[in-house]
């Protein structure tokens, strides 16, 4: 485990976490009341069964809700040295918002998005720089020219184990505002990218109706 | 630490005392009770007066409990109710043959070795308990039975007892029963 990279690190087996509410005595009982009849059952039974009947049916709806499952392969990562208009040109192929800078050994160290060009150039949104372009072009080209990824890029980057289920990596996405996270392997190495919008179009919520 | 967690688990889990079924329930747990014990009663009077058959046993009185009383649970089931009597029954007169001459022995074994296969057949009711232990403590008409105790009371007495629990407790708006068959 690199320490450049912070990786949500929790057990493999709550990768399948889904909130689930604590029940009091008091919610029980209530929801016994309801129920006409003698109820053969206590109460901390009743909440053990629901614990693990929870549990079950969070590994039944989202058991290969992965993000190894879900994510973007043959991503061509960017690298450290690189300049800021060569990244940007990588970053406009790609498709990509972002894109994981790699080390020499594939490990990840951060990942580039398109708000660290914004907040290199000192601005806040797209814009903003497009009013800026219209002044002063030069300076932006000037920038990108003089300025290797590293020096631009956000680190450590949030990234998530390719066993990741859903609980880790909605963690991960509350972590930071990105649209994507890449996904490593146990030593941080990257092996893809996992894009929000694939991962909510997973998480199907008419499974749970 | 082992002894401490030994001793506080004798403190239970839950606060508070167990809740109380409404006044509803009661009415229908003692109308239930009543009319499937005294059924058994009747068909006792009427069929068996003077025979040497007896067709009530102390047991049935627990059953009453489960089955008009908390007709949800799973030890009040068909299965349970009918198997748990008979296959009791056939364990309390096995060991009351091949062990009376030490009662302690055969008293024990017998609710013990009910229970356990109860448990191996899914038919647990606990008045099976009582109905293995009757078996063996049960007067000298009752030894003099032989296997016929499994028959009458331990399968007919469970029936009429279940064909009530069906009739009756099927009139309620707020009870059904069973919940399972078999």
């Amino acid at each position: 485990m690199k320490e450049t990279t912070a990786t949500t690190d929790k057990p493999a087996q709550s990768s399948n976490e889904v909130p689930e509410m604590e029940l009091t005595d008091g919610d029980i009982l209530d929801a016994m009341q309801h129920i006409p009849g003698y109820l053969d059952i206590s109460t901390e039974d009743f909440r053990t069964i629901y614990h693990l009947a929870h549990h079950h049916a969070v590994g039944r709806l989202f058991g290969n809700l992965r993000a190894e499952n879900l994510m973007r392969t043959n991503v061509l990562p960017l690298h450290p040295d690189m300049y800021l208009d060569e990244a940007a040109k990588a970053l406009v192929r790609s498709g990509y918002k972002a894109l994981p800078v790699v080390d020499a050994d594939g490990a990840v160290i951060g990942i580039l998005t398109e708000n660290d060009f914004l907040r290199r150039l000192q601005v806040g949104t797209f814009l903003e720089l497009l009013l800026h372009m219209l002044d002063d072009s030069f300076e932006f080209q000037h920038r990108c020219h003089e300025t290797p990824v590293h020096k631009a890029m956000t680190a450590p980057a949030i990234t998530v184990r390719q066993e990741a289920g859903i609980g880790e990596i909605i963690h991960a996405f509350h972590l930071h505002e990105g649209r994507s996270l890449p996904v490593v392997d146990g030593g941080g190495k990257l092996l893809g990218l996992l894009l929000r919008k694939d991962f909510l179009k997973a998480y199907d919520m008419e499974a749970l109706r | 630490m082992k002894i401490r967690e030994y001793f506080g688990k004798m403190s239970g889990t839950t606060r508070g005392s167990p809740p109380r079924v409404n006044n509803e329930e009661v009415v229908l747990s003692w109308i239930g009770a009543f009319l499937g014990i005294a059924a058994v009663a009747w068909v006792d009077h009427f069929f068996f007066e003077g025979t040497d058959l007896s067709l009530m046993i102390g047991s049935f009185g627990a059953s009453a409990v489960l089955v008009y009383g908390a007709v949800r649970s799973p030890l009040a089931q068909p299965r349970n109710l009918v198997g748990g009597h008979m296959l009791s029954a056939v364990v309390g007169v096995v060991c009351w043959k091949l062990l009376h001459q030490y009662p302690w022995l055969a008293e024990s074994v017998a609710v013990a070795t009910a229970i356990a296969l109860m448990h191996l057949t899914r038919t647990l009711h606990p008045p099976g308990g009582a109905t293995a232990l009757i078996a063996v403590t049960g007067s000298a008409a009752i030894h003099k039975l032989g296997f016929l105790y499994v028959l009458m009371p331990a399968t007919i007495g469970p029936l009429i007892l279940l064909a009530v629990a069906l009739l009756f407790n099927n009139l309620p708006a707020s009870r059904r029963y069973p919940e399972i068959w078999f």
